[in-house]
């Protein structure tokens, strides 16, 4: 209370000193004592005012503090439907991942031909966005499959080393990003969809768009989950992921499942991108290669080849560039999950989540 | 003197500059192996600091704003920049060199690149944002006091020395006992760690003296392009450099230079100069899927670059008994096989020895 309370009267006013923290805390109680020395003294009307002053200046913390944990609170919201569409892109890097066991840095420039093709539907077709994310889907999940086929599986069955596939996988990013630069120009381009008026809920603020996406990514882990947990195919991929020598000793088809792989993580990197474009409203073709840290963030966060630990690591890295906003200049909101991603490479390159090693 | 002689020129000083460049990435990837994605970044700090060490200080009225400006001479302030590129590498190679399997390591040189640039175009205090620092002092220009394309020619001459001496130095490195060192941690580091060689310190030693290079390279580049700003240094700048090593080949300073002519220099440069016939975006484009195809089609059908690393041919006479005498002659007769020791590029390494001692 040092300092809370000064009361200076040379003759016919009064000073109330405070600091105005503190003035918060016992602004009644300021107010009360002020107003007894007041009377003792002869400045009665302007203690008042004085003390009439730091009452406000508590309703303004007070309201400053509602504000900040209003923000966060919706940034919190924000950082949910983030993490829904890095959980969707973050599952299915991690499944290829695991299954064929290197980077894939062409992984968000396959997001960005997912947002292109239903682009396309949307905007040329005159389709609805849903149709256009279906078709995203589709067309995308069949190149993933075919860009293995034709570009990657002939380095793999050469053994070509891990570090010589991430190059590889550079050339296959510059291709596809920069014919979808040449076709469709650097301008921002945008979805025709209704939004649709904000719902509260709770403390939240969703649009019916944004519950949208929080469901496709629930439904999308759910049918995850069953897939590895309930298949056939699901068992064999997590064998594969495990060892595929053992696998293919197993009697696995270890080729047909990194077919499948391909084909899987194609189709969740379609729609991740077009709910990340849903999401961030306006896109270029660098959409994809802007994000792919980002997931690669919530990928290493959750440990890699994890697809339970890439999940809760997009929860994390989703909120947590979403509530740094609120702190830093909205520009670094990529540059808080690359701080993320090396920090724990450097760290704990084993991941927070993860249980046990996969790589 | 002709458009076309000038048009030449700057190619040719590209082409010299590009030469730099190349050589300092061969040091990270050819001679050690290390898989450095944050190339362009060594070479914008490069450029920046030795922009800004020349430059007068920055007039906030014009809206410009950099940290620099201490009207430096040419040279110091060249050297200036390069040293500002080592105490970059310092700082990532001490954080990260030793903890990081390679592929990983590169994942972490991609972020700390993209972080940089957009510190940079962000706060625009540092390096005047996404405006950039323009009107860099041209060296010795008031001394000559020539005209454009005789000019133009002196600082060809001048990137051409340093070229030389890059390009010497670099080849004298090759061939010392550091540089054979330097190889033995690219071909196996289990091997050069069992034979006493401090595999940390040496490819932190090597990615010093590459960041140098790139250093010194940037400056050169920044001072003849006169301009520049975050979207002259983009990640994809990288992979230009990377693909002109690939194709040139690896480890092979010649290859080098050979490769930083034909990719930087005629498939990007030159068309720089055609018209746009498609849309805005579709010369540039073009450019870098022309750089993708070649990445992909160089790692699959010629590994070892155009000119190829010369393989070490060690005399079976100065071969070293591998095992002590006292094993039997039948069990080691397999390890001292003479003949050629291949130094091939990394890339025909086992993966299993890549990833051997990294994150534990």
């Amino acid at each position: 209370m040092q300092g809370f309370f000064s009361v200076y009267s040379p003759s016919n006013f009064v000073i109330v000193d405070s600091y105005w923290t503190e003035t918060c805390i016992c602004g009644l109680y300021g107010y009360f004592v002020a107003s007894q020395l007041a009377r003792s003294a002869h400045g009665v009307s302007i203690v008042r005012l004085q003390t009439a002053s730091c009452y406000e200046e508590h309703l303004a913390f007070r309201e400053e503090v509602c504000h900040l944990l209003q923000t966060l609170l919706l940034s919190l919201g924000f950082g949910l439907i983030t993490a829904s569409v890095l959980a969707i892109a973050a599952v299915g890097i991690t499944l290829q991942f695991g299954v064929t066991n290197y980077l894939n840095l062409a992984y968000g420039d396959l997001l960005t031909f997912g947002v292109y093709v239903a682009f396309v539907a949307n905007q040329r077709f005159g389709l609805s966005i849903w149709l256009g994310l279906l078709a995203a889907i589709l067309l995308t999940s069949l190149l993933a499959w075919l860009i293995n086929l034709l570009v990657l599986r002939p380095f793999t069955d050469r053994g070509t080393s891990r570090v010589m596939m991430l190059v590889v996988t550079v050339g296959v990013s510059l291709i596809l990003q920069n014919v979808l630069l040449a076709l469709f120009g650097e301008q921002f381009q945008k979805y025709a969809v209704d939004t649709g008026t904000p719902l509260h809920l709770g403390p939240f603020l969703f649009t019916p768009l944004q519950l949208g996406i929080l469901g496709l990514a629930v439904g999308t882990m759910l049918a995850i989950h069953l897939l590895l947990r309930s298949t056939r195919l699901g068992k064999a991929m997590r064998a594969v992921s495990d060892s595929p020598e053992l696998a293919r000793i197993s009697g696995i088809n270890t080729r047909q499942i990194v077919n499948v792989a391909w084909l899987i993580a194609g189709g969740l990197a379609g729609l991740s991108g077009v709910v990340l474009a849903l999401n961030v409203v306006t896109f270029t073709p660098t959409l994809g290669f802007g994000f792919i840290f980002v997931i690669f963030a919530a990928m290493v966060l959750g440990g890699i080849g994890s697809p339970y630990g890439a999940m809760l690591g997009a929860l994390v890295v989703g909120i947590a560039t979403e509530v740094s906003a609120i702190f830093l200049p909205s520009e670094y909101k990529t540059a808080i999950a690359l701080v993320i991603l090396i920090l724990v490479l450097l760290l704990r390159p084993q991941g927070i989540f993860a249980l046990r090693r996969y790589t | 003197m002709p458009p076309f002689f000038f048009y030449l020129l700057t190619l040719a000083t590209f082409a010299v500059i590009y030469g730099v460049l190349v050589i300092g990435l061969n040091i990270h990837w050819g001679y050690t192996g290390i898989l450095d994605f944050m190339y362009i970044a060594f070479v914008a700090v490069g450029g920046y600091v030795t922009a800004q060490l020349g430059l007068p200080p920055a007039q906030p009225a014009f809206g410009e704003t950099y940290m620099l400006g201490f009207n430096w001479s040419f040279f110091p302030a060249l050297l200036g920049g390069g040293l500002a590129a080592v105490l970059l590498a310092l700082v990532v190679g001490l954080l990260s060199l030793h903890r990081l399997r390679s592929d990983y390591f590169s994942i972490v040189t991609v972020a700390i690149s993209l972080i940089l640039w957009t510190v940079a175009g962000n706060a625009t205090p540092l390096v005047n944002g996404w405006d950039g620092i323009t009107g860099v002092p041209q060296p010795l220009a008031d001394v000559l006091n020539l005209d454009p394309n005789g000019y133009g020619l002196f600082y060809l001459g001048l990137c051409s020395v340093i070229l030389i001496l890059v390009y010497l130095f670099a080849q004298r490195l090759y061939s010392s006992p550091f540089g054979r060192a330097l190889r033995s941690v690219r071909e196996d580091e289990m091997v050069a760690q069992g034979l006493g060689k401090n595999v940390f310190t040496l490819r932190l030693r090597a990615f010093v003296i590459g960041a140098f290079i790139a250093g010194i390279g940037g400056g050169l580049l920044v001072t003849y392009v006169d301009a520049f700003n975050p979207s002259a240094w983009t990640s994809p700048e990288t992979f230009f450099l990377w693909a002109a090593l690939l194709l040139g080949g690896s480890a092979n300073n010649r290859g080098a230079m050979l490769g930083a002519l034909l990719v930087p220099v005629l498939f990007a440069e030159a068309t720089r100069f055609l018209p746009n016939f498609y849309s805005p975006e579709f010369v540039n484009a073009s450019r870098y899927i022309v750089v993708g195809i070649l990445l992909i089609l160089v790692v699959r059908f010629r590994p070892q670059g155009l000119i190829a690393e010369r393989k070490l041919r060690v005399p079976k006479s100065k071969l070293l008994p591998l095992v002590a005498s006292t094993a039997s002659p039948e069990s080691t007769a397999h390890l001292a096989q003479p003949g050629a020791v291949s130094f091939l590029p990394p890339e025909h390494n086992s993966s299993e020895s890549k990833e051997a001692h990294h994150g534990e």
